[in-house]
């Protein structure tokens, strides 16, 4: 026998497992009135895209590219020296982890030219639940760098 | 990377390392969580992920993974599946419409979708995985008669269903 149902992980569902195993990190889902395509392509280019909806970071920059491996260096306002992250980047799947702060976005189409959006962000340690009380504090900041995005995505453009 | 060395870095607690375990084991899981929870099977799939990684330091030798992981993935898919049986009437398991899959993939979820899940479970590791009687008794943690038995029960609604 051939063909069996076989269960797929999309990004989203990648993004809930980590999310479900390190206790230091709060997830926020939502759906984009956007084509997946224009989000991702504003979001893959982080140079651009993170300065503009995270007001936390000044400026961002790509180091190092090796296919979907980069490396970054973001400026915060508050830090006198840029933060490196190492980055895993494709379609619908970015991971940023630096030694002390971990942030991961996801997206996956949706009918109706909209886009299911998963965002992470927090600490990159695991088996601490005494971290668990950050969650509610990062999804305050994931849900802020949400908003920053739709804003930066603006209003559907006529015909789409 | 190789997949031992992955290991030990998510072992380690390195988010790449662990998001890239998940997808190096996500054809595995997902053929056992697909063909044994169905409609749950991607639910059946997360979950068992969340296991695999918070549990991933428990494993010594990582070349006992992919054992170590299917015992996981049977587990988890059969709990969701039995929750699933308990909502829901046979007879009305029997006419859900299948997946969205034409052809043999939809009769093969028809089929699939009328037997337990006790049964789809050892239907999976005995014809979709190849192991004998008595490894798939020791998986399950029951009898080898008992295996014989829901295999006997499970080939038969296959039989039943495609040979004239």
């Amino acid at each position: 026998m051939t063909d069996w149902p076989t269960a797929q992980l999309d990004p989203i569902r990648q993004l809930r497992v980590l999310a479900g195993v390190l206790p230091g990190v709060g997830l926020v889902e939502r759906v984009l009135d956007s084509p997946y395509e224009r989000v991702w392509s504003f979001l893959a280019d982080l140079e651009r895209s993170v300065p503009a909806f995270d007001p936390m970071v000044r400026s961002l920059r790509v180091l190092a590219r090796d296919g979907e491996q980069l490396t970054v260096a973001t400026q915060m306002p508050h830090l006198p020296f840029p933060l490196r992250f190492q980055v895993e980047l494709r379609d619908g799947w970015c991971l940023m982890r630096s030694r002390p702060y971990l942030v991961g976005m996801a997206a996956v189409p949706l009918p109706g030219d909209r886009t299911h959006y998963a965002h992470l962000e927090g600490l990159p340690v695991r088996g601490l639940p005494v971290l668990r009380p950050l969650r509610p504090l990062f999804r305050r900041v994931v849900t802020g760098d949400i908003n920053g995005i739709s804003r930066a995505l603006g209003p559907r453009p006529p015909g789409q | 990377m190789e997949l031992q060395e992955l290991v030990r870095a998510a072992q380690r607690g390195d988010p790449l390392a662990m998001a890239a375990l998940l997808r190096a084991l996500a054809p595995y899981v997902g053929r056992i969580c697909g063909a044994i929870a169905l409609a749950d099977g991607d639910d059946a799939m997360q979950e068992t992920m969340v296991q695999v990684l918070r549990h991933l330091r428990s494993l010594r030798e990582p070349a006992a993974l992919q054992g170590w992981v299917r015992r996981i993935a049977v587990r988890e898919a059969l709990k969701l599946a039995r929750a699933r049986t308990r909502q829901v009437p046979v007879e009305q398991v029997a006419e859900q419409a299948a997946d969205d899959q034409p052809g043999l993939r939809l009769e093969l979820v028809d089929t699939l979708r009328q037997l337990s899940p006790d049964q789809r479970a050892v239907l999976v590791l005995r014809d979709l995985e190849g192991f004998t009687e008595a490894e798939t008794a020791g998986l399950l943690s029951i009898e080898v008669g008992t295996v014989k038995s829901r295999l006997h029960r499970a080939r038969r609604a296959f039989r039943d269903r495609w040979q004239p």
